[in-house]
């Protein structure tokens, strides 16, 4: 079982990009600002028709929780997971959840990069794996 | 609103409990009741009703006012965003009375968590309804849960960030992470709001957790539910009601020698700083603007100092920690040091949630705590602070309210 994003016309494409396996959050056609969650119009200029632009992926964990208890029958057999806002290289943060380390390992301001996890059929979500680099378990070069 | 227009002149509560035999309907007319009896009022001379916004609050003014007898309602108002609405009800309730559109209003809140709509579970019936129980795939048991998109909730719910718990571990995580507190200072923070307020609840026979004592080893042998927030970090969940009655300040001194005026009280909004918010461009810790606490305080005309007593809305132990900073009576980052040194038990410079708070009296969405503040007021508490002349009532994200005798 799993947990899936319902869609929206305002929604459904980023959706459709993560089927894709690509990142990506509105920008603004007339002034250039980058924000997620999605709105109709930017909120900076408030100019109609935001475009979808792709993001590289790469960020850092702003903040994160460590959950044990789960709030939810479909996540009873999934804890311990962790939760994370990530700041993207590009500004806009997302919740996510990070994936492929030990708890114990995630730490704010770490550097992750997105990966794609198919959950459902036809459902993808983009999740955060810590960057690694040799010989520094916390990726903090 | 005009300092000392307007007055709260009559409290009423239900027991606090696990699983009370009320259903919300009946639990919201007992807690009316006594609020009026208190005030020396009676169901018909109500003319006025401020409530919580659905799917908040259960229980609608046609059922109020159909099960009280009231003749005519002129004056009705809802405040959306949960905790949000804890300031803006009495806002709303005091601009009715000063701009002559009601003479008499309650305001109410009641809950029956244990019939349905748990804060702490998302996959019941929760406040916002069925949430997620829609299915897709059929019904058998590989069948998904789809998250239907609404307030960004689709944007968070498929990864697991579900309740409130989860989200303001997410805050208290970034405190840390802003002030450079290791684990341990967090805990002891943390724990210090915890264990204050389980003392205080010792002391209030209304509080859910009177007969349980907790000290260090419980707080700390509690288990993790979202790191950092162990489980005594967590409200509790219950049933029960609270309201009261606001009047004109004339007719309040008529009802009774006490009344607890209305200094100020306020709402605000910006952009994704809802109660909840949690996609905020700046700092994840502004969960107002500061403006909106030097508005309470200059709208009432008193300074921090003035303020004998604070009631806090507490979901978690982390909300009162920060909001001695937000409310201004500790300096940014300051307040994990302050609770730990200085504390906010009994003959500290402020004492916090002298009730028990939603962490040990019992969780009434911040109403619990307005009760509290005009029982300081007027000399009557549990835990009586002496004295007392001023109380603040504040929810995290900025709705709150200055109290007065």
């Amino acid at each position: 079982m799993a947990v899936v994003p319902g869609m929206t016309e305002l929604t459904a494409p980023y959706w459709q990009a993560a089927r894709e396996n690509r990142l990506v959050v509105q920008e603004c056609q007339s002034c250039r600002q980058l924000w997620h969650p999605p709105l109709p119009r930017c909120p900076h200029c408030h100019a109609a028709g935001p475009a979808w632009r792709q993001v590289c992926g790469d960020g850092t964990i702003y903040t994160y929780t460590v959950v044990r208890h789960p709030t939810h029958y479909a996540f009873a057999d999934q804890v311990p997971y962790v939760l994370a806002i990530v700041e993207l290289a590009e500004g806009p943060r997302l919740v996510t959840a990070i994936t492929g380390a030990a708890p114990e390992e995630v730490r704010a301001g770490q550097p992750v990069r997105v990966v794609f996890r198919e959950v459902a059929d036809g459902v993808t979500l983009p999740y955060f794996a810590l960057v690694r680099y040799q010989g520094d378990d916390h990726g903090t070069a | 609103m005009t300092a000392r227009e307007v007055a709260i002149v009559g409290i009423g509560q239900t027991a606090y409990g696990k699983a009370l035999p009320g259903t919300a309907w009946d639990l919201a007319l007992e807690a009316i009741l006594g609020a009026l009896a208190d005030a020396g009022l009676k169901p018909a001379d109500v003319d006025g009703i401020c409530r919580f916004a659905p799917p908040f609050e259960p229980v609608s003014e046609p059922q109020l006012v159909r099960a009280l007898g009231i003749p005519e309602l002129r004056f009705f108002a809802e405040s959306p965003l949960g905790g949000e609405a804890l300031g803006a009800v009495l806002a709303h309730a005091a601009a009715a009375v000063t701009a002559g559109l009601a003479s008499t209003v309650v305001v109410y809140r009641a809950l029956s968590q244990s019939r349905g709509g748990r804060f702490g579970r998302a996959d019941g019936r929760g406040p916002g309804g069925p949430v997620g129980s829609g299915k897709a795939g059929g019904d058998g048991p590989e069948a998904h849960v789809v998250v239907p998109e609404e307030d960004n909730r689709s944007f968070a719910w498929p990864y697991g960030l579900m309740s409130p718990g989860q989200l303001f571990a997410l805050w208290a995580r970034r405190y840390a992470v802003v002030h450079g507190l290791v684990d341990e200072d967090l805990t002891r923070a943390l724990g210090s709001i915890a264990i204050t307020q389980r003392a205080y609840a010792r002391g209030n026979p209304n509080a859910m957790m009177r007969d349980r004592k907790m000290d260090w080893d419980d707080y700390r042998g509690a288990r993790m539910i979202s790191e950092p927030l162990r489980l005594f970090d967590l409200c509790l969940e219950n049933d029960g009601a609270c309201a009261y009655v606001v009047t004109g300040a004339a007719t309040a001194r008529r009802l009774r020698d006490d009344p607890v005026y209305v200094l100020s009280a306020t709402q605000t909004l910006s952009p994704y700083r809802e109660p909840m918010g949690i996609y905020v461009t700046g700092e994840l810790l502004e969960l107002f603007p500061p403006s909106t606490a030097e508005r309470l305080f200059a709208e009432a005309g008193v300074g921090r100092a003035d303020i004998d007593v604070a009631e806090f809305y507490d979901a978690t132990s982390y909300m009162p920690l920060r909001s001695l900073e937000s409310y201004g009576f500790v300096p940014d980052g300051q307040a994990w040091r302050y609770v730990t040194e200085t504390g906010t038990g009994p003959g500290s410079p402020l004492p916090v949630n002298t009730h028990g708070g939603h962490l040990s009296e019992a969780y009434l969405h911040g109403m619990n705590g307005v009760l509290e503040a005009v029982r300081q007021l007027r000399g009557t508490a549990s835990n009586q602070v002496p004295g007392a002349e001023v109380a603040l009532v504040g929810a995290p994200a900025g709705s709150a309210m200055i109290l007065a005798r």
